[in-house]
C-alpha cells in the first residue's frame, strides 16, 4: 500500500556490494522507472536530495518534462517532486530489474 | 527557573534561566505544530486556534512567527506555535533553523514547547515520517496528526492509525483538517503526548565506532587533559550510562553536522572540530558518508514502518502513474532503462485513464481497492502542465491576474484617493493658518493617500497568490516558468512577483516570500523595480507625447514598448550579474514539490490577504507617510516673501516661484551641475526630487515648477517645456534630453515607498540602501553616456 521501497530491504552502506554501473536520472526518458543507487555531489543539495527520499534504493519514476524542457517532474515514495536538470544529474540510478 | 522549565522535557540542560515568557504565560502549556510544507499544518493550526492568532516575526530573521491560543479540554489555555513548514530540521535554510531552535528551546523569544504536534500528510507518509524521525530523536513529547486521510483513501492507501501508533509509541490521531474532522480528538490527545521510544537506527558499524570514539574524547571522565565539553547543571550522582549516552548523542550530532548548543557546552570548539574532521575522514575512507548514513538509517526505519502497513495492493497502488506502472509491467521483466516507453512523451498518462477515483466514504477496512485509478491531481496536471494547454491556461491565469491589478484596482484606487482628498480638504478647513492647512491637506492626508493607494493592488495580488498557492497551482506555475528564469539565476517562483512588478513593484516584492531560497528571493527583490511599473506611465506619456509627437502614434507606442523591454532586459541582466557575484550560490536548488490539488479555503485566503495588507500598512505605511511629510516640508519652506509673491502675474506663477524658492527648489539648483551632463536642468532636478515620493509626482511637480498649475492637464505644460530656454537661447528640452530622462526613469530607483517595503521584507537597511545605490548609480552612468554620446553624434 505504501509505495517506493516497500518491497526492498536495504542494508547499511558498508555491507552493500560495490556500486553497479548506473546512469544519471537526468538522462532518463519520460515514463521510465528506476531505482536510486547513490547521490553524487556535496553540500546542501546532497543532503536535501537524501532527505527528500532519494536513498535506500527508492523507486523513482520520470513523470513529465516541463513544456520548456526543464525542470522534470519525478515521482518517488508516493509524492511528486520536480528537479532541474543539473540537480537530477546528481542522482545515479539503475534499472529496477536489478533488485527484483 | 519556573515550573514550566522544570517540567519541559525538551529543556534538557538549559543554562538559560529566562526563556522570555511572561509569568502568566509560563504556566501555560506550549504546543508546537511541526510538519512538512503542504501537509495541511496551517489548516490544523487554524482549526485549533480559530481567530485567536497573531502573526509576527522571529527577531533577527525574516521568518514569520505565528502563535495562537487553544482551549484545552480541562478549560485552561495553551499557546500554539505554528512552526515554519520544513522537510528537515538539520538543513541550513533559515526556516529550518528557526524551527529547530524553537524545538530545542534555543530561542530566547520563544519558550521550548511542552508538546509537539507533528502534522503528517497521510498520502505522502514516508517523506513526512522523516521529519517525525527527527522529532523522535529530539525526544519531543509527540502527538501525530495524520492529516489528509481523505486524499490517502482516494489513492488507495490504507493507513491504520492504531498500527502506526503502536509502531511509534505515540498517539496518532487521524484528521481531515480542511473538513475539521478529528480536531476534537486531536485536542484531547495533546494531554497524552509522550516522547517516542528511540529506535535503533542501525548505523554502519564503522560509524558507530567513530561515534563511540568521539564520545570518549568528549567525556571529561574518560579523557585526560582539559575537558572539551561539559553539560552544565548536571545532577550529582548521575548514573554513568546516562552520562555516556549524553556524550554519545553529542558526538553523533557533531558527526552529521548538526549543532549541539542545546546539549551542552564545547569548551574548545576548534579542538572538537579537528576531532570531528578526522572522524569524518576515517569514515569517508571506509566508504561511509556520515550525513548519508544518518539519513539512510532514518529512512530504513521508515521503510520498516511502511512494510508493517503493506497490503496486497502495495505495488499496484503507486500513486503517481499507475499508468507508468502498467507500461512497465507490459515492457517485460528485463526492463531496459534507455528504451523510451512509447512514442509521444505524454502517451502513458493520457491513454491509461480508466476508473474514476473513489470518494472519501470511509469504506470498511479490508475491502479491496479498485484497480489503479489515476489520481485526480495527475489527471489535472496532464492538462495544466501540458506543453500547449498548460501554457495556454497559465497565460490565461496570469493575464487575469495582471488585468485585475491594472484595471480592477484603478477604480478602487481612484475611489480611495478621492475619499482621502475630500477628508483632507474637510479637515484642513478646520485648522487655523495657511501653513497648517497645507500640512494637513498636502502633507498628512496626501501622505496617507499615497500609502493607501497601494492597498487595492496588494489585496488583489495576494488574493490571486493565496488562491494559487492554496490550490497547489503555484508550484505548477513555477514548474512551467523555471527554464526561463533559471537562465538568469532566478527561480520559477520569481515569475509571478516579477510580473506583478508591471503593475507596481510593492506587491511584487511582498509576493517574493513564496520563494524559499534566500539568495534567489533577494535577487528577485533587487531587480523587481526595473519592471516598468504603472507609475512610470504618466511620465512616459508626457515625455513621449511632447517630444516625439512628430513620429506618429504607432512609433510612439513602439517607444513605449521599447522602454518596457529595456526594463525587462536590465532586470534580467542585473539578476544574472547579482547571482554570479554578490548572491552567488545554489542554496538547496530548485527542488520543488508538486502537491496534490485541493480546493482553496476561503478562511486561509482571507487571512493571507488581510494579513499582508495590514503588514504593509503598519510596517511600510508609517515610514512612507513620514517621507511624504518630509517632502512636503522641503517643498513648502521657506516661504516666498510676500512682496515677491504679489509681483507674480498669477497664482500658477506664484506657485512656481514658491517652488523655486523652497528647499526642494534650491536642492534642484544645487544638483544642477551634477545632472547637466545628463542633459537635465534644475527644474528637472526638482521634478526628479519630487518623484522620490512616487514617480508619477514628477508630472505634477513639473507642472507646478513651470507655472502651469498642479493638475493633470499636460498640454500647457508641454508648451511651457518646449518654450523653455537656456541663458544662451538654446532649447532646454530637446528630444535627446527627453530620451535621457526616459532612460533615467527606466533605471533609477526613485519610489521611496518601494525602498521602505524592501526594508520590511528583508528585515534591515542593508539591502534597500544597496538597491538605492546601485540602481541610481547605474541610471546616472547610463544617462550620462547616452546624453554625452548622443549630443556628439
Amino acid at each position: 500500500m505504501l509505495p517506493g521501497g516497500a518491497n526492498v530491504v536495504s542494508k547499511p552502506t558498508t555491507e552493500r556490494p560495490e556500486p553497479l554501473p548506473s546512469v544519471r536520472l537526468s538522462e532518463l526518458p519520460v515514463g521510465t522507472r528506476a531505482v536510486v543507487e547513490r547521490i553524487e555531489g556535496t553540500g546542501d543539495l546532497f543532503r536535501r536530495l537524501l532527505e527528500m527520499g532519494f536513498c535506500n534504493r527508492a523507486r523513482v519514476t520520470v513523470v513529465r518534462r516541463a513544456p520548456l524542457g526543464d525542470p522534470v517532474e519525478y515521482s518517488i515514495r508516493g509524492y511528486s517532486v520536480s528537479l532541474r536538470k543539473d540537480e537530477a544529474r546528481c542522482v545515479m540510478v539503475v534499472a529496477p530489474a536489478r533488485y527484483e | 527557573m519556573s515550573g514550566c522549565c522544570e517540567s519541559c522535557s525538551l529543556a534538557k540542560d538549559h543554562a538559560r534561566a529566562d526563556c522570555g515568557t511572561k509569568p502568566s504565560e509560563r504556566t501555560r502549556l506550549t504546543v508546537a505544530l511541526a510538519g512538512n510544507p503542504n501537509s495541511g499544518k496551517t489548516t490544523v493550526f487554524n482549526a485549533l486556534t480559530g481567530l485567536r492568532q497573531k502573526v509576527g516575526n522571529y527577531p533577527g530573521v525574516t521568518v514569520e512567527k505565528k502563535v495562537g491560543l487553544l482551549r484545552l479540554p480541562e478549560g485552561t489555555w495553551a499557546n500554539v506555535i505554528d512552526l515554519p513548514g520544513t522537510y528537515s530540521l538539520v538543513s541550513r535554510a533559515p526556516d529550518e533553523r528557526v524551527a529547530r531552535d524553537v524545538l530545542r528551546g534555543l530561542r530566547a523569544d520563544t519558550p521550548a514547547p511542552d508538546v509537539v504536534v507533528a502534522v503528517v500528510d497521510a498520502s505522502n507518509l514516508q517523506r513526512n515520517l522523516y521529519l517525525v524521525s527527527q522529532l523522535i530523536e529530539m525526544r519531543a513529547p509527540l502527538v501525530i496528526a495524520l492529516n489528509m486521510m481523505d486524499v490517502a483513501e482516494r489513492r488507495g492507501s490504507r493507513i491504520d492509525p492504531e498500527v502506526l501508533s503502536r509502531s511509534l509509541g505515540v498517539p496518532v490521531v487521524p484528521v481531515v483538517a480542511h473538513r475539521r474532522l478529528g480536531i476534537h480528538d486531536l485536542v484531547h490527545a495533546i494531554g497524552r503526548a509522550r516522547p517516542a521510544e528511540l529506535p535503533d537506527w542501525q548505523l554502519p558499524a564503522v560509524m558507530r565506532a567513530e561515534i563511540a570514539g568521539l564520545a570518549r574524547a568528549l567525556d571529561p571522565a574518560q579523557r585526560n587533559g582539559a575537558p572539551l565539553a561539559s553539560f552544565p547543571a548536571r545532577a550529582e550522582g548521575e548514573p554513568p550510562e546516562r552520562r555516556q549516552e549524553r556524550y554519545r548523542a553529542m558526538a553523533e550530532r557533531l558527526l552529521v553536522g548538526d549543532g549541539v548548543e542545546d546539549l551542552g557546552l564545547l569548551h574548545s570548539p576548534a579542538a572538537v572540530a579537528t576531532l570531528v574532521d578526522s572522524a569524518c575522514a576515517t569514515l569517508r575512507t571506509a566508504g561511509v558518508d556520515p550525513v548519508q548514513a544518518d539519513i539512510e538509517a532514518h529512512y530504513r526505519w521508515i521503510e520498516g514502518i511502511s512494510a508493517a502497513h503493506e497490503s496486497a495492493h502495495a505495488v499496484a497502488n503507486e500513486p503517481a502513474h499507475a499508468a507508468a506502472n502498467e507500461l512497465a509491467r507490459q515492457a517485460g521483466p528485463h526492463e531496459r532503462i534507455h528504451a523510451p516507453a512509447h512514442g509521444s512523451v505524454h502517451a502513458p498518462v493520457r491513454r491509461r485513464v480508466h476508473a474514476r477515483p473513489r470518494s472519501w466514504s470511509g469504506s470498511p477496512v479490508g475491502e479491496r481497492a479498485p484497480l489503479p485509478s489515476v489520481p485526480l491531481t495527475e489527471r489535472i496536471d496532464a492538462i495544466l502542465i501540458h506543453r500547449v494547454w498548460g501554457l495556454l491556461f497559465f497565460a490565461l491565469i496570469m493575464g487575469a491576474m495582471f488585468a485585475s491589478m491594472f484595471w480592477l484596482a484603478k477604480p478602487l484606487q481612484e475611489g480611495l484617493t478621492a475619499i482621502i482628498e475630500g477628508a483632507g480638504a474637510a479637515v484642513s478647513g478646520l485648522v487655523p493658518g495657511e501653513a497648517l492647512q497645507s500640512l494637513v491637506r498636502d502633507g498628512l492626508f496626501a501622505g496617507v493617500g499615497s500609502v493607501v493607494v497601494f492597498i487595492p493592488q496588494i489585496a488583489i495580488l495576494f488574493l490571486f497568490l493565496a488562491l494559487l498557492e492554496d490550490s497547489g497551482y503555484l508550484a505548477r506555475a513555477a514548474f512551467l516558468m523555471d527554464r526561463l528564469l533559471a537562465k538568469v539565476g532566478l527561480h520559477g517562483k520569481s515569475f509571478i512577483p516579477l510580473l506583478s512588478g508591471f503593475a507596481c513593484a510593492i506587491p511584487g516584492i511582498m509576493a517574493t516570500r513564496t520563494i524559499e531560497h534566500r539568495k534567489g528571493r533577494l535577487a528577485t527583490i533587487l531587480v523587481l523595480p526595473f519592471m516598468t511599473c504603472s507609475a512610470r506611465l504618466p511620465v512616459y506619456g508626457l515625455l513621449i507625447g511632447t517630444f516625439f509627437a512628430s513620429l506618429g502614434a504607432l512609433r510612439q507606442a513602439g517607444i513605449m514598448l521599447a522602454l518596457y523591454l529595456l526594463g525587462i532586459l536590465f532586470a534580467a541582466g542585473a539578476a544574472f550579474f547579482l547571482r554570479r557575484t554578490m548572491l552567488r550560490g545554489m542554496d538547496s536548488g530548485f527542488l520543488l514539490e508538486l502537491p496534490t490539488y485541493k480546493v482553496p479555503q476561503l478562511s486561509v485566503v482571507g487571512r493571507q490577504v488581510l494579513g499582508n495588507s495590514s503588514k504593509f500598512l503598519t510596517r511600510a505605511g508609517t515610514t512612507i507617510l513620514a517621507i511624504c511629510i518630509v517632502l512636503w516640508v522641503i517643498s513648502y519652506f521657506p516661504r516666498l516673501p510676500e512682496s515677491r509673491a504679489a509681483a507674480q502675474p498669477d497664482a500658477n506663477a506664484a506657485a512656481a516661484a514658491q517652488r523655486e524658492y523652497s528647499v526642494a527648489g534650491r536642492l534642484g539648483q544645487a544638483i544642477e551641475p551634477g545632472i547637466r551632463p545628463l542633459g537635465f536642468d534644475w527644474k528637472i532636478g526638482v521634478g526628479v526630487i519630487g518623484a522620490f515620493a512616487a514617480r508619477e509626482v514628477f508630472v505634477s511637480t513639473m507642472a507646478i515648477v513651470y507655472g502651469t498649475g498642479g493638475d493633470e492637464e499636460t498640454v500647457n505644460l508641454a508648451t511651457a517645456m518646449l518654450a523653455d530656454r537656456h541663458p544662451d537661447g538654446s532649447r532646454i528640452w530637446t528630444p535627446l534630453v527627453a530620451a535621457s530622462l526616459l532612460l533615467w526613469f527606466v533605471l533609477a530607483m526613485q519610489c521611496m515607498s518601494t525602498v521602505m517595503v524592501v526594508r520590511q521584507e528583508t528585515g534591515g537597511w542593508r539591502w534597500p540602501l544597496f538597491m538605492l545605490g546601485y540602481m541610481n548609480a547605474l541610471a546616472y552612468v547610463v544617462c550620462l553616456l547616452f546624453y554625452q554620446i548622443g549630443s556628439r553624434l
